[in-house]
């Protein structure tokens, strides 16, 4: 077991875990957040993906000990208007990549509030939906501020 | 299992080498790697542009937008991976990636495992090499490694310096590795000499956030004289001198649809640079 310091959502964490153990298990497992999804747990599918001082990572394949920066989970984004607006475009099938989708999506209006379709392909291939709602994950993003 | 932080090269001693983690971590949870000591290298490791010179622990992603760097370099990067994986990997790790061969990604005993055949020259291996796959018919699927190789460019390491290429071997029998690192050794900088124009193409197997199937870096240096380097062709990064020695390929039955769309690549990057 070994110390981990981590900050998710602006909260505080101390555990005491074996290193080894990845963030995506840590945010599930020990502090319940649940929005955070595992799929392929080796780094293709993007369902695990958060934020880490802003830019979207893979939480599977990410050490929780070599977290450097805050942890921003789709449960700290609940407020965010992307949500909405994947409702609205009723961007979800089974919804399972939904908040990866969402995770990454946030990065990138913030980056660049009115990304065009090619900016939006780019910036959203590592999350990928067996669904194929990517058309309406598009039209979400393209409609983000309502 | 310990997790180790270093902040100077001097305290580097021993253990697996972690910058990203987006290779060593899933090859460590699939127990093709172990260790008992991890050691995060992100102190050690310089990262960022400066002229010439680019610290190995600089990320894809940040280089996919630098505009001080040769076209076919930030192109490698762009094109390479996912959005995520390229904001987490470094340029030093994406050139040490392992083969994509999924039988030695399985554990199968293979010759890149100390086994005594390859399972793909046999088997599945539609994505594998068309050439030097005698003895082990893997892909190499790092564009940027071919970018580099065909940019000339040098690696600076803990040890010593040395041109991209020459990190890269084909394995054989007395020696199952693909790379010359040594133990302990560690990619510090590459070195980009001038250079003129440049471009990188790749074919996947859909647009986009897929491995090489074939992928062509073109450098024209200061003489005039292009440059080739192929992805995805052979075990290692492969230069080639012109289309014609796609001619010398010795392509698996399913591999045979890599020569020519290795050579409409090569031609293709060479007229993009005519």
């Amino acid at each position: 077991m070994s110390a981990l310091r981590l900050t998710v959502n602006g909260g505080e964490h101390v555990l005491d875990v074996p290193v080894g153990t990845s963030l995506a298990q840590i945010l599930r497992d020990e502090l319940g957040l649940t929005g955070t999804k595992i799929a392929c747990n080796e780094g293709h599918c993007g369902a695990c993906t958060v934020q880490i001082d802003g830019v979207p990572q893979l939480s599977c394949i990410t050490l929780a000990h070599a977290v450097e920066g805050e942890v921003t989970t789709i449960e700290g984004l609940r407020e965010h208007p992307l949500v909405e607006a994947f409702v609205r475009a009723d961007a979800v099938q089974c919804g399972y990549c939904t908040p990866g989708q969402v995770v990454s999506a946030a990065a990138l209006v913030a980056a660049n509030p009115q990304p065009t379709r090619e900016e939006i392909r780019h910036a959203m291939a590592g999350n990928i939906c067996r669904c194929g709602t990517y058309p309406k994950i598009e039209e979400a993003i393209l409609s983000w501020q309502g | 299992m310990e997790l180790l932080r270093p902040s100077s090269l001097e305290e580097l001693d021993g253990g697996l080498l972690l910058h990203g983690g987006t290779e060593v971590v899933p090859l460590l949870r699939e127990g093709l790697l172990e260790t008992e000591r991890l050691v995060d290298v992100r102190g050690v490791v310089p990262r960022g542009v400066d002229g010439a010179v680019i610290g190995a622990g600089t990320t894809l992603a940040e280089l996919e937008v630098e505009p001080a760097i040769p076209d076919a370099l930030r192109e490698a990067c762009r094109l390479a991976a996912s959005p995520q994986l390229r904001s987490m990997g470094s340029l030093g790790g994406n050139l040490l990636q392992a083969t994509r061969c999924w039988y030695w990604r399985l554990g199968y005993d293979c010759r890149l495992h100390g086994g005594d055949r390859c399972h793909a020259r046999d088997g599945e291996h539609r994505e594998h090499a068309i050439f030097a796959n005698e003895f082990c018919a893997s892909a190499h699927p790092s564009d940027v490694a071919a970018a580099l190789v065909a940019l000339g460019a040098r690696v600076r390491t803990n040890q010593r310096e040395l041109a991209v290429e020459e990190l890269y071997r084909l394995p054989d029998e007395g020696n199952r590795s693909t790379t010359t690192l040594e133990s302990g050794e560690l990619l510090l900088e590459i070195e980009l000499p001038p250079a003129g124009a440049s471009v990188y193409l790749k074919a996947m197997d859909r647009k986009r956030w897929a491995f090489p199937q074939v992928g062509v870096a073109v450098a024209r240096h200061e003489d005039g004289s292009p440059r080739i380097a192929l992805a995805g062709v052979a075990p290692i990064p492969w230069r080639i001198e012109g289309v014609d020695d796609l001619d010398a390929a010795t392509p698996l039955p399913r591999t045979e649809w890599k020569v020519p769309l290795a050579r409409a690549l090569v031609r293709r990057a060479l007229a993009a640079l005519a």
